[in-house]
């Protein structure tokens, strides 16, 4: 336990806000956190709907500005990286999975998760590929485009797609909110045992049995991160989430 | 990247098939215009042909390059949502751009290599049409060149990088996290680019219409001839600001579907500029050019009918007669001038008129002196005022001899005249008789006061046509118009029908990209049916705010015109041919109609869940 904590966090927010809008209907989605994700270890992060968990996502993840405070990824300060930078992350450091899975539909399965490498300059070997589908469970519908996979598929697709740059942290918005709970399940194990590898992984789910498989969550209200869950069942998680909302 | 290229071509082809449409007939018109103006340069053809066609290229040209680079612009801003997923994976901005101008050379050679062949066909096409309205010879035809291979390629993929060059830009600052929203964020609607160039295209216009009536006849009229091509790039310009609020203002009817249609055009601005754009560019042209060319014509009749004092032409010389006060005989021939000397040596073709001065002073109402050897510089204009021009009178019929009259001296001028007419007036007896006898003649004839008209019309009839002055204007002023109008049917006929293309086009694009919107729609509760109404309200509100901003674009060349006619000849006319107008308007209006109806019905062929179900 002591070595979790001294080891430097995957990412760490200080004073992160991002304010939406200008004057009296200004929105505050993200208000002053400061918070670590720890390496090697997966976090969700939870809160009612409109309570700044994707703006959260975004900021952690160099895709959304922020108005004050510092992200570091590692030891990079991503608050005053440049375009160029903030790719270059993309493509070796960073990788996202989102609830609509965001596929090219033009390129097949296998195409799909080769073009982050290729996008770096990389010919991936079609082997290298085809092992990152075996890992997700679809090596053998490397060729087919999504619209032919189902949810679940597509999904998992995704995630080979943001694995196969191995990046140091995996970010996820709502992995398996269009998902059927067996297809969520295939997925959530997915996660699992890349956690139990090492990888780094930020969640935000609505999904109370999706967050208890986690190793701790995190939960906002009005922009602010207001508790913070260990080891917790779904229930325990759900009745704190409920005391939340309310 | 060029592997990217390629797969997104095959899935977005629907996009892609407009944008190669766009270029393979710009390249076409481009390429056949510029083969017969070759040919026609080379062939000594009708003076007419050659400005003519020279025209046309650039006609060709600019809206080769305006279609292109709307088409283009477009299609990658509906592509926006895709282009932030690269980016979202890890694409930088340099590979984003590279992308898109890596589609752009295949379209500009794809395009290419279908315009060349398409090419011809227009060329026959322009051929058959200037032959028949006799610009051109019978036996003229539009020649192939190899090297035109080589122009129509480049201009393919020179039009087809261009057009994306700005667009890519653009794409290349498109953030990530668009990818995540569901329509992509609307791009920004005035960009700093169409600022620049909307005011610079409006500087143009002003100037042109400011100098215009300072231009004199020839100068004032091709200037104002020439202001409906920027006004309308300064229209489409801001059309992201103004065609919205006008389409908003159309008479949508009540209800829930006009209700949808309003906050339809409302939301989707940039579509809704990029539909218009061709048909604004479409009605500012040839709304403005020909009611600037009838208009012209009008106040050019209007201005002879004014100065001329005669009750009788008559197509021949006529001697003194009873009843007959005044008789101006002028004898038309055909003349080429020299003017300046070494490097700025010119040659004209003009006319001159062999006139006697007194009564030509008479019936035109201006005073000429010829003295000596001297001639003057007639309405027409083109001969300096002073000074002297070498004048070689040209044989009447091709291979007849014609006669050098050397240096003459330019020792008076009358006005210049907004109807032309001939440019050197001299006396009869520097013209050579045999040249003379055979020259057509005409005969202005004024009658004494209280003369019996009638008597003296059938005396003239014995020495050829007589028509009232009144009858003799009508008939010229018809020949100017029917003039007029072949040479815009040249000029604009297949320019008028590429823009008409790129008005289907951008509609075809805008609705590929709204499946997903329809599908919506109708999961909410809307029937097919009213998904395709509503789609139609929205297509003739654009079309309404279109006609309009075109009709804006073309009142400014009106302007001009009305100010040229005004400094000219003392009385601004303004004569808008109103038949054509209706009918480009119904045109337009059945055009975009009738493809709203095929594309949304199209879009909507297949039930709404397939599509939502489907997440990319
Ligand atoms: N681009 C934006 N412009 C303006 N306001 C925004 C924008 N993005 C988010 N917001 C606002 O910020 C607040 C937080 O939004 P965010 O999307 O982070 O919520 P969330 O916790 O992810 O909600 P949900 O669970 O519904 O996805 C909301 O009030 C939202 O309206
Ligand atoms: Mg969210």
């Amino acid at each position: 336990m002591t070595t979790m904590t001294m080891a430097p966090p995957a990412v760490a927010l200080h004073g992160v806000s991002r304010v939406f809008g200008r004057g009296p209907s200004a929105v505050r989605a993200v208000d002053g956190v400061t918070l670590d994700f720890p390496r090697g270890s997966w976090t969700a992060v939870m809160g009612p709907s409109g309570s700044g968990k994707s703006t959260l996502l975004h900021c952690a993840a160099g895709l959304e500005r922020v108005d004050a405070g510092q992200v570091l990824l590692g030891d990079t300060d991503l608050t005053v990286a440049g375009d160029a930078e903030l790719t270059a992350l993309r493509r070796t450091r960073i990788g996202f999975v989102f609830q609509s899975f965001n596929l090219i539909g033009a390129l097949t399965a296998e195409q799909n998760v080769a073009l982050p490498l290729r996008l770096a300059g990389k010919r991936p070997s079609r082997s290298a590929v085809r092992a990152t589908l075996d890992a997700v469970g679809l090596a053998d519908r490397a060729r087919h485009k999504p619209r032919e996979l189902s949810g679940g598929q597509q999904q998992r697709v995704a995630i080979a797609r943001a694995m196969v740059t191995r990046p140091e942290v995996l970010f996820a918005d709502e992995p398996t909110g269009a998902l059927d709970s067996t297809a969520a399940r295939t997925v959530l194990d997915l996660l699992r045992a890349m956690a139990d590898a090492g990888q780094s992984i930020v969640m935000v789910t609505h999904d109370p049995g999706a967050a208890a498989r986690a190793d701790a969550v995190v939960f906002l209200r009005d922009g602010r991160v207001v508790d913070r869950l260990a080891g917790a069942d779904a229930r325990a998680v759900a009745d704190r989430l409920a005391a939340w909302e309310r | 990247m060029l592997g990217m290229s390629r797969a997104g071509l095959a899935e977005r082809w629907t996009l892609f098939v407009g944008a190669l449409l766009s270029v393979a007939l710009g390249v076409a018109l481009v390429q056949s215009s510029l083969l017969l103006l070759i040919s026609a340069a080379g062939a000594n053809s009708d003076d007419a042909a050659v400005p003519m066609l020279g025209i046309t290229l650039g006609g060709a040209t600019f809206l080769a390059g305006f279609i292109i680079s709307s088409t283009f612009a477009f299609t990658v801003d509906q592509r926006r949502r895709d282009l932030a997923l690269l980016r979202l994976v890890g694409g930088s901005r340099g590979q984003v751009r590279r992308l898109l101008l890596g589609e752009a050379l295949l379209l500009g050679l794809g395009g290419a290599a279908i315009g060349v062949p398409a090419g011809l066909g227009v060329m026959s096409l322009q051929t058959w049409l200037m032959r028949r309205f006799e610009f051109v010879p019978p036996d003229f035809v539009g020649e192939w060149r190899m090297w035109i291979l080589g122009v129509s390629i480049g201009t393919g993929v020179v039009l087809a990088l261009a057009g994306v060059l700005v667009a890519a830009r653009r794409a290349a600052r498109v953030r990530p996290l668009e990818a995540l929203r569901e329509s992509g964020a609307a791009a920004r609607l005035m960009t700093a680019g169409r600022w620049v160039a909307g005011l610079f295209f409006l500087g143009g216009a002003l100037a042109l219409v400011i100098v215009a009536p300072h231009g004199g006849p020839a100068g004032g009229q091709a200037m104002a001839m020439n202001v409906a091509m920027p006004a309308a790039v300064t229209v489409v310009a801001f059309g992201p600001l103004l065609v919205p609020v006008l389409a908003r203002l159309m008479p949508f009817g009540g209800g829930v579907l006009g209700a949808l249609a309003r906050a339809n055009v409302r939301d989707a601005r940039r579509r809704s500029a990029s539909v218009a754009a061709p048909l604004i560019v479409l009605i500012a042209l040839v709304v403005g050019n020909t009611g600037a060319g009838e208009s012209f014509t009008s106040s050019g009749i209007g201005e002879v009918a004014r100065s001329t004092h005669a009750d009788f032409v008559v197509e021949a010389p006529v001697p003194a007669r009873p009843g007959v006060a005044t008789v101006s005989s002028e004898t038309m021939l055909p003349a080429e001038i020299v003017t300046g000397s070494g490097e700025d040596r010119e040659t004209t073709d003009v006319t001159a008129l062999a006139i006697n001065p007194r009564a030509y002073a008479a019936v035109h109402g201006t005073p000429v002196e010829l003295t000596g050897n001297g001639v003057a510089r007639g309405p027409g204009g083109e001969v300096p005022t002073d000074g002297s021009v070498r004048v070689r009178l040209l044989g009447l019929s091709p291979g007849s001899p014609g006669a050098d009259l050397g240096d003459l001296p330019v020792v008076a001028a009358v006005p210049e005249m907004m109807s032309g007419g001939a440019s050197l007036l001299m006396l009869p007896g520097q013209v050579p008789a045999a040249l003379l006898e055979k020259a057509p003649t005409r005969s202005f004839v004024a009658l004494e006061p209280g003369a019996d008209a009638s008597a003296v019309r059938a005396d003239l009839a014995r020495f050829g046509p007589v028509s009232t002055l009144g009858e003799w204007l009508k008939a010229d002023a018809e020949e100017r118009n029917s003039t007029n109008d072949k040479v815009m049917l040249v000029v604009l006929g297949l320019g008028g029908l590429y823009a008409l293309i790129g008005v289907i086009n951008s509609m075809v694009i805008g609705a590929a990209t709204r499946r997903r919107e329809f599908a919506e729609a109708r999961v909410t509760g809307l029937t097919r049916s009213q998904v395709i109404r509503s789609a139609l309200l929205e297509a003739y509100a654009v079309t309404g705010a279109a006609l309009l901003l075109g009709a804006l674009a073309a009142s400014a060349a009106f302007f001009a015109v009305l100010s040229t006619t005004s400094a000219v000849t003392g009385t601004a006319t303004l004569d808008l041919p109103w038949p054509l107008i209706a009918a480009v308007a119904a045109v337009a209006l059945t055009v975009t109609g009738v493809t709203s109806l095929i594309t949304s019905w199209s879009a909507t062929r297949h039930p709404p869940v397939t599509l939502l179900a489907a997440r990319e």
